[in-house]
C-alpha cells in the first residue's frame, strides 16, 4: 500500500470511526449504567437499541407519508416538515418507546429474580432469553406490515442527511454532524443528571450500596426502574442514529453492535460514564481502521470482514490485562 | 519455641486506606491465638493476606519455614493453612458430606482419567475420603446430618460444618473467622470445646478472630489486638484485658464498650480459664 | 436413589407393560411394514397430530422407567426393548421418527457436554457451537474433496475413517477448548458469557473467510460430502440386499446405533466425573469460587478441565453431525445454535444428567415435530379459507420459543424440569462396598 493511499484514506477513516464510535458510546452508556447499579450485564440492551431504531424509522416512514405535499398529478413534490425536525420527533419517540420497553423488560424478566436473590447466572440467562424473544417478536410484528428490513426515509429526492459538507479537506455527510450533536447533547444531559441533581445522587448512592440507600430513604426499586428507563432511552436514540448512519433497520441489527458496545463499556471501564464514551470512540476507531486497512495491508488475505475479530480481540485483551478498563476503578470482592 | 506462622511487618493498602499497618505476628506450634479488635480493625483483611486471597502491599509471611507471599489461595491450602469464613461460605447445593469431601481435594491423588476409568487409585481415594469425612463429621457432631443440603442446616451447624470442611484439607494451622458469631450461649460453649479439642486431640494450631470475650479470654494462649489496622497490644489474655490502650480502643467506640467491659470484668465466672 | 428411602410403591410391572403396549400401539399407528411383520397400514386414517402423540407416549416409556421406582431388571428390560427392538423396527418403517430420534441423541450428547460447563462448573458458555463446528469441519473437510485444496490429494477419506475421526475430534476440540479457555477463564464470571459469545462469532467469521488465500472451509458456501460415503457403506449395501430394506434407511439406523452408543458413553462419563473429586470441585466453584479456592481447588485449572471436557463432547458430535447431514456451513454454528443447546440444558435442569437429555428431547420434538405440525395445521386452515396472515409460521420462530423457555424457566423453575440431585456420595457406599458400582444412577 502506497503512502499516498494510506494517508488519503486516513481522514475519512477517522471521521467514520468517531461517528460509529459515538453510536457505540451511547449504547455502551446503557450497559454501563445498569452494570454500575446492579452488577448485571443487561443482555437484552442490544435489542432495546434495535427496537428503538425500528420505532424511530417506522415513525419517520409514517411522517413521510402524512407530510407529503402532492401536486395535481398525485406526485410528491415536497414535504411539509424539515428532515431535521422529523428526525428530532423520531428521536424523542424512539427514546420514549425504548425506555418504556427497557422498564417493562426489567419488571418482567429481572425484578422477580432480583427480589428472590437468585444467583448471578439466573438473571443473565433470563436476559439472554429476553434478547431472543425481542428479536423474533419484532420480526413477527414487522413482517405483518411487509418486509422486516426497513430503509431509512430520506424525505426528499436529494437525500438531506447525505449531503456532504466540506470539513478540514474532507467532505463529511451531514448525518455525521447530526450524530455528533445528538451524542454530545445526550452525554451532557446525562452527566448533569448524574452529578448535579438529587436523582443523580440517589442513583450514585444505590450504585454504591443498595441496602444503605434504602435505609437512607431512597426508593431503590424506583431508582433501578429509572436507570433502565434512562439506559433504554439512550439505547433508543442510538438505534435511530444507527439507522440514520447505515440507512436501514431490521430485527437483527442489535446483536453485533450490542456486543461491540459492551466491549466499549468494558474497554472504558464498566460503570464509568466517561469510560463508556472513551471506550466507544476508541472501539469505533479501531474497527474502522481495521475495516479500511486490513485488506490493503495484507494484500487481501485478511479482509474487512475480520474487523469483528479485531473488536473481540480488544475485549479479550482488555479483560485479561486491565479488567477494570481504562477509566474504571478496580474492585475486589468482599470476603 | 519455634514459630509455625511468622508474619513480619505486613501491610495492606486499599486505594488510600491503610487496612493493615505493618503488623508483626507470630504463632507457635499448637497454640490457640486470638486476634481481636473493633469492627473494621483489619482482622479479616489480615486473614485474607495469610490465606493468599489478598496480596500484601509489603511485608513477609512465612509458614513452617516457607514463604507464603505470592501463592494462590489453593497453594496456601496445600502448604497446610485452612480457614473458615466470617460470612459462612458453604457450598449450599451440596450435601454436608460433599462439602467435607471438597475439602479433601488436595489430599486426593485422583486425576481426570482416574475418575473416568474408575481406576484403583480413584477407588482407594474415594474410600479414604469417605472414611475421613465420616471421622470429621463425627468430630463436629454432624454425622447424622450428612445427607442434608448444607444450605438447609441451621446456622450453628453451618459454622461447625465449615470447620469440618477446613479440617478435611489436613491443615497444620486453621484460621477461624468469628466461629461463634450468631450462636446462642450453649452453641458457643460447644464450639469453644470443639476448638480446644482441635488443638488438644489433633495437634492443630488455631488462630481465631472473635468478638465474644468470654471465648477469647478462656481459650486463648495469647491475644493480639488490632485497631485501625495497627497492632496495639499482644500478650496473655489477662494482660491484654487490662491494657489501657485496648480498653480505650473499645470504650472509645462506644458500641463495643459495654460488651467488652462486661465480659472482661467477669472472666472467672465462666469457670474454665486457661 | 437409595431403595431405603424410597417410600413409593414399586411400578416395575406397570412400566414394562406400558412400554410393551405403547410400542405395539405406536407400531400399528405408524404402520410398520417389514415383510412378515405387516401391520394394517393405517396411513391417511390417523391424523399426523395423533401419530405424534402416540409416538411421544411410546418414547416417554424410557422416562417413566427411569423416574418411577422400578427394579433394576425392569429398567433394563424397558431400555433394551425400547432402544434396541422397538425404535429400530418402528423407525425403519417410518424414518421421519428415527431421524428425530437421531437428532435427539446428537443434541443430548451436546447438551451433556454443555452441562459440564454451565451446569456443573457454572461457566456460562455462549459460544459452545464453536467446538461443535471444529468437529463438524474436521470431518466435512477430510471426508470430502475439500482437503485436497491444501494437501497433496487423496481425499475424501473412506467413510469408515469417521470412526477414527471421532476420537481425533475429541482431542482437537478439547485442545481448542483449553487453548481458548486459558486466557479467558481468568476473567470474572459474567464477562465470560460475553467473551465466549465473541469467540463463537470469531469461529463463525473464520469459517466464513478461510476460503482465501487457501480454500480450507469453502467459505459461506459450506462443504458438502458426496453421497455414498457413509461409514460402513459396503456392509450396509450388503445388508440392504439381504433384507430388502432401502439403503438410506439402514444408513439412518447405523447413525442411530452410533449416536446412541455415544450418548450412553457420555452419560457414563459425565456421571463418573460428577461423582468424583473433579465433579465436586466443579460444583464447589459454581457455588462459591472463593470458598472453593480456600479448600484447595485450583480455579483456572479446574475450569479449564470443564471447558475442555465440554468442548470434547461437542467435537465428537460435530463429526457425527457432518457425516449424518453430509453438509456443513458456517450458519449451522451461529449464536442460535449455541443458544438452542443452552435452552436444552436450562429447560432440563442445570447439572442434571437425566434432565438435560429430557431437555434436548423436548426442544428437538418442539422444533421438528410440534412447530412443523402446527405450521402445517395453520396452512390447512388457510387453504380452508380462514383469513390467517401468512406470517403465522410457527416453525420460523424458534428463537422466540428459546427466549420464552429461558425466561420462564429462570422465573418459575430455575433448577429445571428435573432438578439435579447431589446425593451420590454416601457413607453407605463404604459399608456396602459399592464404590466401584456407583455408576449411571442419577
Amino acid at each position: 500500500m502506497t503512502p499516498e493511499l494510506f494517508f488519503g484514506l486516513l481522514p475519512i477513516t477517522i471521521v467514520d470511526g468517531i461517528s460509529l464510535g459515538l453510536v457505540y458510546a451511547v449504547i455502551a452508556l446503557g450497559y454501563t449504567m445498569v452494570y454500575g447499579v446492579l452488577e448485571f450485564i443487561n443482555f437484552a440492551h442490544s435489542e432495546i437499541f434495535m427496537v428503538g431504531g425500528v420505532l424511530g424509522v417506522e415513525l419517520l416512514i409514517w411522517l413521510q407519508k402524512v407530510t407529503a405535499i402532492k401536486d395535481a398529478g398525485e406526485k410528491v413534490i415536497g414535504y411539509s416538515i424539515h428532515p431535521l425536525g422529523a428526525l428530532i420527533i423520531a428521536l424523542i419517540f424512539a427514546a420514549a418507546g425504548a425506555g418504556a420497553l427497557a422498564v417493562a423488560v426489567e419488571r418482567v424478566a429481572y425484578r422477580p429474580l432480583r427480589l428472590r436473590g437468585a444467583p448471578k447466572l439466573v438473571p443473565l440467562i433470563s436476559a439472554i432469553g429476553m434478547s431472543l424473544f425481542l428479536i423474533d417478536a419484532t420480526r413477527f410484528i414487522e413482517s405483518l406490515f411487509g418486509q422486516f428490513n426497513r430503509p431509512f426515509p430520506e424525505f426528499s429526492a436529494q437525500p438531506f442527511f447525505s449531503v456532504p459538507v466540506p470539513f478540514l479537506n474532507v467532505s463529511v455527510p451531514i448525518k455525521d454532524f447530526v450524530v455528533l450533536a445528538v451524542v454530545l447533547l445526550m452525554l451532557g444531559g446525562l452527566i448533569y443528571l448524574i452529578n448535579y441533581t438529587r436523582t443523580g445522587r440517589a442513583i450514585r448512592a444505590v450504585a454504591q450500596d443498595q441496602s444503605t440507600s434504602a435505609l437512607m430513604g431512597i426508593d431503590v426499586s424506583r431508582i433501578i426502574t429509572l436507570v433502565f428507563l434512562i439506559g433504554g432511552a439512550l439505547g433508543g436514540v442510538a438505534g435511530v442514529l444507527y439507522a440514520l448512519k447505515y440507512g436501514n433497520v431490521n430485527p437483527y441489527i442489535g446483536f453485533i453492535p450490542g456486543l461491540k458496545s459492551f466491549t466499549a463499556a468494558v474497554l472504558g471501564g464498566i460503570g464509568s460514564i466517561p469510560g463508556a464514551m472513551l471506550g466507544g470512540v476508541l472501539l469505533g476507531l479501531i474497527e474502522t481502521f481495521a475495516g479500511t486497512y486490513l485488506d490493503p495491508l495484507t494484500g487481501g488475505v485478511i479482509d474487512a470482514s475480520y474487523k469483528d475479530i479485531v473488536a473481540f480481540g480488544v475485549l479479550i485483551l482488555i479483560l485479561i490485562f486491565k479488567p477494570a478498563g481504562l477509566l474504571g476503578k478496580a474492585v475486589s470482592e468482599k470476603v | 519455641m519455634t514459630a509455625l506462622l511468622d508474619v513480619q511487618a505486613v501491610r495492606k493498602v486499599f486505594g488510600g486506606l491503610v487496612a493493615v499497618n505493618d503488623v508483626t505476628f507470630s504463632v507457635p506450634e499448637k497454640a490457640i491465638v486470638s486476634v481481636i479488635g473493633p469492627n473494621g480493625a483489619g482482622k479479616t483483611t489480615f486473614f485474607n493476606m495469610i490465606t493468599g486471597i489478598y496480596k500484601p502491599t509489603a511485608g513477609t509471611i512465612s509458614f513452617d519455614g516457607r514463604n507464603m507471599i505470592g501463592l494462590r489461595p489453593d497453594e496456601v491450602v496445600t502448604n497446610g493453612i485452612a480457614r473458615t469464613f466470617q460470612n459462612i461460605r458453604l457450598f449450599g447445593a451440596m450435601t454436608t458430606l460433599e462439602n467435607v469431601l471438597v475439602g479433601r481435594h488436595t489430599q486426593s491423588k485422583t486425576q481426570f482419567f482416574d475418575a473416568l476409568l474408575h481406576t484403583a487409585r480413584y477407588k482407594s481415594d474415594e474410600r479414604a475420603g469417605l472414611l475421613r469425612a465420616k471421622e470429621l463429621l463425627e468430630f463436629v457432631g454432624l454425622l447424622d446430618k450428612r445427607d442434608e443440603l448444607a444450605a438447609n442446616l441451621p446456622y450453628g451447624e453451618q459454622r461447625r460444618l465449615e470447620i469440618a470442611r477446613a479440617l478435611a484439607t489436613n491443615p497444620k494451622l486453621i484460621l477461624l473467622d468469628e466461629p461463634t458469631a450468631g450462636m446462642n450461649p450453649q452453641e458457643t460453649e460447644e464450639t469453644k470445646h470443639l476448638i480446644r479439642r482441635l488443638r488438644d486431640d489433633t495437634g492443630i494450631t488455631v488462630v481465631l478472630i472473635e468478638h465474644d470475650m468470654r471465648v477469647v479470654m478462656t481459650i486463648s494462649d495469647t491475644v493480639t489486638v488490632l485497631d485501625y489496622g495497627t497492632k496495639i497490644a499482644e500478650g496473655l489474655p489477662f494482660d491484654v484485658r487490662n491494657n489501657p490502650q485496648v480498653i480505650e480502643a473499645y470504650l472509645g467506640r462506644g458500641a463495643a464498650a459495654g460488651e467488652f467491659g462486661k465480659n472482661a470484668a467477669a472472666p472467672s465466672s465462666t469457670g474454665d480459664a486457661v | 436413589m437409595s431403595a431405603l428411602q424410597d417410600k413409593r410403591s414399586d411400578s416395575s410391572g406397570f412400566v414394562v407393560i406400558y412400554a410393551l403396549v405403547s410400542s405395539i400401539v405406536a407400531a400399528i399407528a405408524i404402520g410398520i411394514n417389514l415383510g412378515p411383520l405387516r401391520f394394517i397400514p393405517l396411513d391417511g386414517i390417523i391424523p399426523d397430530i395423533l401419530k405424534t402423540l402416540i409416538f411421544l407416549a411410546f418414547v416417554s416409556s424410557l422416562l417413566l422407567a427411569n423416574s418411577l421406582k422400578t427394579s433394576a431388571r425392569a429398567k433394563m428390560i424397558v431400555f433394551l426393548f425400547v432402544l434396541v427392538v422397538a425404535i429400530p423396527v418402528i423407525g425403519v418403517s417410518n424414518t421421519q421418527y428415527l431421524d428425530i430420534l437421531v437428532n435427539i441423541c446428537i443434541y443430548s450428547a451436546l447438551a451433556l457436554g454443555l452441562n459440564v460447563v454451565v451446569g456443573f462448573a457454572g461457566l456460562l458458555d455462549l459460544g459452545y457451537a464453536a467446538f461443535f463446528a471444529v468437529g463438524a469441519y474436521l470431518w466435512a473437510i477430510f471426508g470430502s474433496q475439500q482437503a485436497n485444496n491444501f494437501t497433496g490429494g487423496g481425499f475424501p477419506l473412506n467413510g469408515n475413517f469417521m470412526f477414527l475421526m471421532i476420537p481425533i475430534a475429541v482431542v482437537v476440540a478439547a485442545s481448542f477448548g483449553a487453548l481458548l479457555g486459558l486466557p479467558v477463564l481468568k476473567v470474572k464470571g459474567d464477562y465470560l458469557a460475553i467473551i465466549t459469545l465473541g469467540l463463537g462469532e470469531v469461529i463463525r467469521v473464520l469459517a466464513n473467510n478461510l476460503n482465501r488465500p487457501i480454500n480450507i472451509t469453502n467459505g459461506s458456501q459450506g462443504v458438502r460430502i458426496a453421497p455414498g460415503s457413509a461409514p460402513l457403506e459396503g456392509f450396509l449395501e450388503w445388508l440392504s440386499g439381504l433384507t430388502g430394506i432401502e439403503l438410506f434407511k439402514l444408513e439412518l439406523l447405523m447413525y442411530y446405533v452410533v449416536v446412541l452408543l455415544v450418548v450412553g458413553l457420555a452419560v457414563i462419563l459425565t456421571t463418573r466425573l460428577d461423582n468424583s473429586k473433579i465433579g465436586r470441585a466443579w460444583v464447589a466453584i459454581r457455588e462459591d469460587e472463593i470458598a472453593a479456592q480456600a479448600m484447595g481447588v485450583p480455579l483456572v485449572r479446574t475450569k479449564l478441565i470443564a471447558f475442555a471436557t465440554g468442548a470434547s463432547f461437542a467435537g465428537a458430535m460435530g463429526v457425527l453431525y457432518a457425516a449424518k447431514f453430509s453438509f456443513v456451513s458456517p450458519e449451522s454454528f451461529n449464536f442460535q445454535a449455541s443458544i438452542s443447546i443452552l435452552a436444552m440444558v436450562v429447560l432440563g435442569g442445570l447439572g442434571s444428567i437425566q434432565g438435560v437429555i429430557v431437555g434436548a428431547a423436548i426442544v428437538i420434538i418442539l422444533n421438528q415435530m410440534v412447530l412443523t405440525a402446527f405450521s402445517n395445521f395453520l396452512a390447512d386452515l388457510r387453504r380452508g379459507g380462514l383469513p390467517l396472515p401468512s406470517q403465522f409460521e410457527p416453525a420460523q420462530y424458534q428463537q422466540l420459543i428459546y427466549g420464552i423457555i429461558l425466561i420462564v424457566m429462570m422465573i418459575v423453575r430455575p433448577k429445571g424440569l428435573i432438578p439435579a440431585k447431589r446425593n451420590a456420595a454416601k457413607l453407605e457406599n463404604l459399608e456396602r462396598g459399592e464404590l466401584a458400582q456407583k455408576v449411571g444412577k442419577q
